[in-house]
């Protein structure tokens, strides 16, 4: 029981992955996998910020007092900054992904009228 | 001056790149020789890096003075090297010839596709100079990002293409990023140097071997390795010209390029070979890749799509050289890597001209070439005897080693996939010859019946031609002059077993 | 295809969930990753950057090219939507 709770972040957010990726590879209209694509990336995301947490920590901003080095700064008062760094490249690059995405499919709608990919396939014989 | 080249290499197409939507406000026509003269200074950087390489070994640059792994540092060492002149080189190439070609398909959107062209560009070269795991994850969404709408602005159906690039380059990208995420969470650090430092204790661990493998498969699906090569035919066929004369040499070599960076450098040869059955598995992938690109191009009426499959065959080559993994094999997979982007270029710009002369770019649009447009033709017989593989051109040497190396490690089947793709690319380019030799066409006997010679010809203008004669040369040159470039750069860009 | 979809995420599913196992517990203040590089971020970023926020001064001062390289995505994307998107209007008549 320890066990899953040790590590139940990983595996909630691995789950969410998995659900964004099985919409991405399996659904056959457009803006669903786009939605797919969206939530697989979004998972990934909040799947490294909870690797940044350390118990009893608060967030990695310096309060005045340590601003102003009037004492050393303990290192296990605040959180690891990095992965909120890496991640918000990541929450960048998501959404530049999802806009070029959506702007091929707004192209292949006005192209077809329809979104469903069988029925593009169908269209295009 | 030259201390700051590695990063010039860079910086310079991406500020122009910035800068494109303001000189095509200023004159259209401008564009051109704008994205020539950024392409030109980050070639010449990249061949000084080049050069200081070769003299004075690995070069280590740290942005913005912080030193790894606090900081993002640039290392350059051969394998590096070689690849940014590459890349730099044929970009280059791929603009001079890009006028024409651009003034016919889509003479609607030629500045806003001279800027994302730079920005792939900018992709390449910051994948392939980058020493930081996170840095190339970066570069690698820039590049994708350009490439998929390059591709989407082509032909009828290039749109969906287009998609289904987005769709899986997206998984191989995400794959990419949950790899350096769980390396980073067992280590710390996102330095290829540093983590080839830390990770050795933990090579049992099971979390660095499911990064290793999620860098693997996100690797693979960017570099079209069998069967995760589903969108490569349909996006470079239906793109424009252009597009997959960029797109086509570069992408996939790259990919290997970092697949070879994970492999050897971020985990030692050690794990990837030793500890790992990964070099059997990456073998019999690679055979499998040489017989399915070799036999599917048999299948295709449209030449572009052939060459497709020729492509997913030559990653075939390469991974399974490096599958091989000894000595001799892996210098013929990055001899190959060179050999693979001048050939792919030569394929794919005469099937440019093809396009821009035809309109169409199927195999009977051949018909009668060889007395309509001679040039073209005796340059794709070049690059043709490359891919076959006859010596002295570049194509030989780089099968040569892969062979030499695969009999001396005992993969007889590869030996014989090898053997078995040159024999299916003979009949694939005497089908061509035949077709192009031959008018099968009516009204081409009419026309050219009674008329002088050089009223017949029809050539490809120079602004295309000119590329495509630089590579058929450089095709018998690298050959010829193959082994000082193995013994100065490649033989230290092997990986020590 | 449906199947081989679902086959093909379970067995992803299972992969990350099978490498999260030696992972570091949630919250655990001596993980590899709070140990190795950040601690530098945290106990100097006054001193080095000016800038008591620890996210910005990483963003900005010692990976700031990754910063360049983010805003370059969403250039990137940006021109890649009117390259995409825009039509010229048809000249009526």
């Amino acid at each position: 029981m320890e066990f899953i709770v040790a590590k139940y972040n990983y595996w909630i957010y691995i789950i969410l992955m998995m659900i964004g990726f099985y919409a991405m590879i399996a659904k056959k209209n457009l803006i669903k996998k786009i939605i797919g694509m969206n939530i697989f990336q979004t998972a990934i995301i909040l799947f490294f910020v909870s690797t940044a947490y350390k118990k009893g920590t608060t967030l990695p901003i310096l309060t005045s007092a340590d601003a102003h080095g009037e004492h050393a700064i303990a290192v296990a008062q605040y959180l690891n900054p990095l992965p909120h760094v890496l991640m918000l490249t990541a929450i960048v690059v998501m959404v530049a992904t999802l806009g070029v995405a959506l702007a091929i499919a707004i192209m292949v709608y006005r192209r077809y009228g329809t979104l469903n990919e069988d029925e593009i396939i169908k269209a295009m014989k | 001056m030259t201390e700051q080249a590695p990063i010039l290499i860079v910086v310079i197409p991406l500020m122009c790149a910035l800068m494109t939507p303001l000189v095509g406000w200023l004159r259209k026509s401008f564009c051109y020789p704008w994205v020539i003269l950024s392409l030109t200074i980050s070639t010449i950087c990249s061949l000084l890096v080049l050069n200081t390489v070769i003299h004075q070994g690995v070069i280590h640059y740290y942005l913005g003075g912080w030193l790894p792994p606090w900081g993002i540092e640039y290392v350059v060492d051969h394998l590096n090297a070689l690849m940014l002149v590459l890349v730099s080189g044929t970009a280059l190439l791929v603009a001079v010839y890009s006028k024409r070609s651009l003034e016919q398909e889509i003479p609607d959107k030629i500045v806003y596709f001279y800027t994302v062209f730079l920005l792939q560009v900018t992709g390449f070269l910051g994948i392939v100079i980058t020493g930081d795991v996170f840095n190339l994850y970066v570069f690698l969404e820039i590049a994708s990002l350009a490439g998929y709408a390059l591709i989407a602005i082509g032909e009828d159906g290039a749109p969906l293409a287009s998609f289904r690039y987005v769709v899986l380059g997206t998984v191989g990208a995400c794959f990419y990023l949950l790899a350096v995420g769980y390396l980073y969470i067992v280590t710390g650090s996102l330095n290829m140097a540093d983590l080839s430092r830390i990770l050795p204790e933990l090579y049992g661990s099971r979390v660095v071997l499911v990064a290793f493998a999620f860098f693997l498969v996100g690797i693979a699906l960017k570099m079209a390795l069998f069967p995760l090569h589903v969108w490569l035919p349909d996006a470079y066929t239906k793109a424009p010209s252009t597009a997959s004369l960029l797109l086509a040499p570069l992408m996939t070599k790259v990919a290997i390029y970092v697949m070879i960076r994970v492999m050897f450098t971020v985990f030692k040869p050690y794990f990837s070979i030793e500890l790992l059955p990964v070099a059997q598995i990456m073998l019999w992938v690679g055979i499998i890749a040489i017989f399915a690109g070799a036999i599917m191009a048999l299948a295709q009426i449209d030449f572009k799509r052939m060459l497709c499959y020729i492509i997913v065959a030559e990653v075939g080559y390469m991974v399974g050289g490096i599958g091989v993994a000894n000595a001799v094999a892996i210098k013929g997979a990055i001899l190959h890597i060179m050999n693979d982007v001048v050939m792919t270029l030569g394929l794919f710009a005469v099937a440019g001209i093809i396009s821009y002369k035809m309109r169409h770019h199927n195999l009977s649009d051949f018909s009668g070439l060889f007395k309509k447009m001679p040039f073209t033709m005796a340059a794709l017989v070049t690059v043709a005897l490359s891919i076959v593989g006859v010596p002295p051109t570049c194509g030989f040497f780089s099968k040569w080693y892969l062979i030499q190396g695969a009999i001396m490690a005992g993969s007889w089947v590869f030996v014989v996939a090898l053997l078995f793709s040159s024999l299916i690319n003979i009949i694939l380019f005497f089908r061509i010859f035949e077709i192009g030799y031959y008018s099968f066409n009516e009204t081409d006997e009419a026309h050219g019946h009674g008329h002088e010679e050089s009223a017949v010809i029809n050539e490809a203008p120079l602004s295309m031609l000119i590329p495509t004669y630089i590579v058929a040369a450089l095709i018998i040159f690298i050959g010829l002059y193959n082994q000082p470039i193995l013994v100065n750069i490649i033989q230290f860009a092997v990986p020590k077993l | 295809m449906r199947f081989l979809s679902f086959i093909v995420t379970v067995l992803t599913g299972a992969v990350l969930i099978y490498g999260t196992l030696d992972m570091p517990d949630w919250g655990d203040p001596n993980s590899p990753a709070s140990r190795h590089v950040s601690p530098r971020y945290i106990t100097k970023t006054e001193v080095e950057t000016a800038t008591p926020n620890m996210v910005t001064s990483v963003l900005a001062d010692y990976r700031g090219y990754d910063t360049l390289g983010e805003t370059t995505v969403i250039f990137t994307a940006g021109v890649s939507c009117i390259l995409l998107l825009r039509r010229r209007k048809k000249t009526t008549g």
